[in-house]
């Protein structure tokens, strides 16, 4: 039975590799380890085998299975690469490759890295803080009059037990103050809440950066000087800016900071109203009230401080005009953002 | 630059130590490379005293000498030298003692024993003379060691000194810095000597032919001299600034040298043709011999010394080879000179022959200090080889080279500085420095700048002197940074969210705020830390009136949002902050990042069939982040039964003992209940508590091992309740040092496993660190662990 078993698989071992198509590599498989092959027809006579023998002969018929199942498979791989080298001949390049996934960070986000990337750049050191606020920073600290409007509920989002949202990223300036002494130089970047019905240019949730910079003889001029810089990478440099008086309560003197319209450079056209200039935030020098309620002596120390809205500089940059377009989620918008 | 410590303070008295001295001098501007001590050479090399000298029993060269090195016994020593007899002084080398590499020994010469060695000035390293043994002539008691008695016990100071100081290339200008760095004087030689009746213009005469290539040229004159060895003093400091004594003429012009720092050259008169010292430049092809046996061809713009026919020297770089001084030079001329630097520069360059002398003159030597140090080579010409000096010195200047005068502002120094030195203050260091002051204004001085020092140009540069002074550790540190910055958290934050975009998700952007109908529709429980919402006094309405205490609403609303526009499968993210209820009013802002995988994992491919997802690729997901933020080692995964997932499809997840997320499969009737049909996958972690971990700064680079792995494959047939996590653990722990990876590659279950069974193929790493594994070595790990699972957990070995 040896002999017979032996003889089997070398005939297997010629005939397989020759073999030139899945058709007949199939009858291959069928002729060797098939129900009716001769290695099966071995196995149910092996109990005409002694008994010692048995062990050994079964482990043989096994072992030689084995090996032609392993030689069948080895070459049906083989006539597999062919059959693809033989495509390859016939290679059509416009077909897609194996896709690999390519996501997106959400549109705002990018902008926010970027803004604060270039914050960085500029040495100013990065500051988070809370959300959920209490009047005294959010207000008091602040300088805010207790009849300044932006207290009222209509505008502020009181929380049960009496904090709030934050309506602003300062704050984190009075955080800051409190604990460190001058030079401070940060942004402070984060949410904020203002009670706002949605429509395309309100959400009651934004994102916003803020920069504060307090030292001894810091002037006007370092503020111009650092937002003009700040302007002119996140959109170009051909980008102005100008300082129009305004009241804010904890800076004094307080500006509304406008840009040259990016998109007709002043010529006037439909995103800036015709005016050629487009509305950026708020700005001013440190309110000495702020810098006496942290410490600081006002008349030693001076600085500056700008607020600009995250959402309104991505609108802008990817021409967006509908504030709501930031949280619909829809993968349409997402993808134009890999 | 090598300065000896003792020498320095001759010049300059200075009770610190070598360490202080050093970390002073170096603070100062003049960084300290190295300092030698050569005396710790010389350890237990002794002055020994000859007692008697007998010859060697059994070699005729050797004698056999008794030498006292002021112990009780004197020692035997047998010494090969033709000059040692009775009663003189000798350095000896006792046993222990090492000379280079060669450490002496008891030894055995011709049958008889030697304790040590009487040694020559070479093997010293005194000098090259190895003709016989050192005898050294001054007195010193017996057993003095031979570095004190030698004056070697010295701290030799390797200075860098910055290409804009030649002032500080000599033993002088050194002194000059550190005195003004200890506030202290320092001592120029003493110079005093008689001249003789003859006149040295009589005796030779100086023609300078290009003034501007030589702005300046001296000569005295010393006749009848003797050339011979210099005195051991000088011999001394020679050696320990590096040079090698030659005799007296040429260690006198090398001693100045390292004095002033100004190179000096001396002719032999004799070959002086017509008395008269010529600088020019050569003729085109003009040709001259060095020193060194080198033949130059000479082109118009090298500047040399010649007499009224041949070139004597290569001015400022090099002598010429008939000019110089011999055994038999009775009449010197000394030639001191100042040269202009970028000429010399050139011809150096040129010729490739950095010398002592160019290296100092291209830098810019003095042109005023000529005289002082030409006067002070003649006197030490005249007290090491005799003879006398003739009057006066030949001096050719023929436009005087002025100091500069610059005006300094206190207010600017102080503002550049931020200092608040005094208008006195300011005055005392600049007198210092030998810069001299006249007060013009309240705030305003005119300092005159010595010649010897080319680099001060500007009242920048004043300032600068200024601050070496008022030291650059006192000036005030004016930071801005790193004391605020949450880098840290940013540095997370980023990682995460570009990893999971290379996988293909989308970032989120949702509103804070939420329904409490939504933990209702997740079935989080009542007593859940997310059911501790943060609620508002003016809502906007019940949609919106509380803040979310979990961000898996959110994505499944954006997941159906999409799906509803037909996109079938995709992965969304969210990283953001969720707010919670502390007490009554605190509240806690943790950062979490939520996703879901929405279909099928892979992306569609025309070629193969989309894969099913399962909770693996969830997982995989997961650890990826996990091991991209460094935090994958504290991390482990539990059954979850978190009630949005299906049974059996989902882990939590804890960092160290902390559940800190889940991930896994969600459940049908919760998608539904957000209107979602398809399959989808949620991972929803909590980073606050992973952020703090994060630190690039820990990264440390290892050793790639450089012995081999060797790689083994188990197959096991493990009851189903054992978790893999936990027979990887087994299988590690059977030898953690060697056993480097345990890796999952087959899992079955089917007809030929036992019920309740599956089983499971690992391939395993074997690895050391310090030697190549033997096979039998890994055989016997690999039979430990398979009677550890068979004996521990009835996990069989799988036959074949």
């Amino acid at each position: 039975m040896k002999e017979q078993i032996q003889e089997i698989l070398e005939e297997a071992r010629r005939s397989i590799p020759s073999c030139e198509s899945d058709k007949d590599l199939e009858e291959l498989r069928i002729k060797y380890l098939g129900k009716k092959s001769s290695l099966s027809d071995l196995l149910s006579k092996i109990g005409t085998v002694p008994k010692e023998e048995r062990p050994q002969m079964g482990a043989l018929l096994n072992k030689t299975k084995k090996e032609i199942a392993q030689l069948i498979e080895q070459k049906k791989l083989k006539l597999h690469e062919k059959a693809d080298a033989s495509r390859a001949l016939g290679l059509d390049v416009t077909m897609p490759g194996r896709p690999l996934p390519v996501g997106a960070k959400h549109p705002l986000y990018q902008i926010w890295e970027e803004i604060e990337d270039i914050f960085i750049n500029l040495g100013f050191e990065v500051a988070e803080g809370p959300e959920i606020e209490s009047e005294y920073y959010n207000f008091d600290a602040l300088n805010t009059p207790s009849w300044h409007p932006a207290r009222n509920p209509q505008d502020t989002f009181y929380l049960k037990g009496g904090k709030l949202l934050r309506t602003q990223t300062s704050p984190m300036q009075i955080r800051v103050m409190e604990k460190f002494k001058p030079p401070i130089k940060i942004i402070s970047t984060g949410r904020c809440y203002r009670v706002d019905k949605m429509d395309p240019s309100h959400l009651p949730v934004f994102h916003q950066v803020e920069a504060l910079l307090v030292d001894e003889g810091i002037t006007m001029s370092d503020m111009k000087g650092e937002l003009d810089s700040f302007i002119k990478r996140i959109f170009s440099a051909d980008t102005r800016s100008r300082f129009r008086p305004h009241f804010f309560p904890f800076t004094e003197p307080s500006a509304e900071i406008d840009i040259l319209c990016i998109n007709c450079k002043g010529e006037g056209c439909k995103l800036c109203k015709n005016s050629g200039w487009l509305e950026m935030g708020g700005a001013g020098m440190v309110d000495p009230a702020v810098l006496e309620e942290v410490g600081y002596d006002p008349e030693k120390y001076t600085g500056y401080a700008f607020g600009l809205g995250i959402e309104r500089i991505a609108m802008l940059r990817y021409g967006i005009s509908d504030i709501r377009k930031l949280v619909t989620n829809d993968l349409r918008i997402l993808k134009q953002f890999q | 630059m090598k300065i000896s410590y003792n020498w320095l303070k001759e010049l300059v008295p200075t009770q610190l130590n070598i360490d202080e001295f050093c970390e002073k001098l170096t603070m100062f501007g003049l960084e300290v490379e190295e300092v030698v001590q050569p005396g710790k050479k010389l350890e237990n090399i002794v002055i020994g005293k000859v007692v008697s000298v007998e010859k060697h029993p059994n070699a005729d060269k050797l004698s056999l000498c008794k030498v006292d090195v002021g112990g009780d016994e004197s020692l035997s020593i047998i010494c090969g030298a033709p000059n040692v007899v009775k009663d003189i002084l000798v350095p000896v080398a006792m046993i222990g003692a090492k000379l280079g590499d060669f450490e002496i020994k008891k030894a055995k010469l011709r049958g008889v024993e030697s304790f040590g060695m009487i040694c020559s000035e070479k093997e010293l390293g005194v000098s090259d003379d190895h003709s016989g043994i050192m005898i050294i002539k001054q007195d010193f008691e017996p057993g003095t060691p031979f570095a004190d008695a030698m004056g070697i016990n010295d701290n030799i100071i390797e200075v860098e000194v910055t290409p804009n100081r030649p002032d500080l290339l000599g033993m002088i200008g050194v002194a000059r810095e550190v005195a003004v760095m200890l506030n202290t004087e320092y001592e120029h030689p003493e110079i005093a000597f008689e001249e003789s009746e003859v006149q040295t213009k009589d005796e030779i005469s100086v023609i300078i032919e290009d003034a501007e290539k030589c702005p300046r040229y001296c000569a005295r004159m010393v006749k009848g001299i003797t050339v011979q060895h210099s005195p051991e003093w000088m011999q001394r400091k020679l050696v320990a600034s590096g040079l090698r004594p030659i005799n007296n003429i040429v260690d006198v012009t090398n001693y100045v040298l390292l004095e002033y720092g100004q190179p000096l050259h001396a002719f032999d008169y004799t070959k002086i043709k017509d008395k008269t010292i010529v600088v020019r430049t050569a003729k085109d092809k003009e040709k001259m011999m060095l020193l060194d046996d080198t033949e130059l061809k000479l082109h118009s713009n090298n500047l040399l010394i010649a007499d009224t026919e041949h070139p004597l020297a290569l001015a400022g770089i090099m002598g010429g080879l008939d000019s110089s001084i011999n055994d038999n030079t009775k009449d010197v001329v000394i030639e001191c000179a100042y040269f202009d630097p970028r000429n010399i520069r050139a011809s150096a360059l040129e010729y490739g022959l950095q010398t002592d002398s160019s290296n100092r003159f291209e830098r810019g030597m003095d042109p005023n200090g000529l005289i002082e140090v030409i006067d002070r080579a003649a006197q030490l010409i005249q007290l090491t080889g005799g003879g006398e000096i003739s009057s006066g010195v030949v001096d050719c200047y023929p436009h005087k080279i002025e100091p500069k005068i610059l005006t300094l502002r206190v207010s600017r120094a102080n503002s550049i500085l931020n200092a608040k030195m005094s208008v006195d203050e300011v005055k005392n260091y600049l007198n210092n420095f030998e810069f001299s002051t006249k007060k013009t204004s309240e705030d305003t001085f005119e300092v005159t700048i010595p010649t010897l020092r080319p680099d001060i140009e500007r009242e920048i540069d004043i300032i600068e002197e200024l601050a070496r002074c008022y030291g650059y550790n006192n000036v005030e540190s004016h930071f801005w940074i790193n004391r605020i910055d949450n880098k840290q958290k940013r540095t997370v934050v980023r990682l995460t969210k570009n990893h999971l975009i290379s996988l293909g998700f989308f970032e989120v952007n949702n509103m804070s705020f939420a329904s409490p109908d939504d933990l209702d529709v997740l079935k989080i429980p009542e007593n859940d830390f997310r059911r501790k919402v943060v609620e508002f006094a003016n809502p906007m309405g019940e949609q919106f009136s509380i803040m979310r205490s979990t961000l898996i609403p959110d994505l499944l609303k954006n997941a159906d949002l999409n799906l509803s526009y037909k996109f079938e499968n995709f992965k969304l993210f969210e990283l953001n902050r969720i707010y919670l209820k502390e007490r009554e009013d605190t509240f806690a802002e943790p950062t979490y990042l939520t996703g879901v995988i929405v279909g099928k994992f892979d992306p569609f491919y025309w070629k193969e069939e989309q894969r099913a997802t399962s909770f693996y690729d969830v997982k995989g997901i997961v650890e990826s982040v996990f091991s991209k933020i460094h935090c994958s080692k504290n991390i482990t995964y539990k059954v979850s039964n978190q009630p949005y997932y299906e049974e059996d499809s989902a882990a939590d997840i804890f960092l160290d003992e902390k559940k800190i997320g889940s991930c896994g499969i969600m459940k049908d009737d919760v998608l539904k209940s957000f209107e979602i049909e398809a399959l989808v996958l949620l991972f929803d972690i909590d980073l606050s508590n992973i952020i703090p971990l994060y630190n690039e700064k820990a990264i440390r680079f290892t050793e790639i091992v450089k012995y081999p792995p060797v790689l083994r494959d188990i197959a096991v047939i493990a009851p189903s309740d054992i978790e893999v996590g936990e027979i990887e653990q087994e299988i590690k722990s059977v030898d953690p040092n060697i056993i480097k990876d345990v890796q999952l590659f087959d899992v079955y279950t089917g007809k030929q496993i036992k019920q309740g069974c599956r089983s499971l193929a690992f391939n395993i790493t074997f690895q050391s660190e310090t030697s190549t594994l033997t096979d039998k070595y890994v055989d016997k790990l690999f039979d430990n662990i398979v009677n550890k699972l068979s004996l521990e957990h009835q996990i069989e070995l799988r036959q074949e």
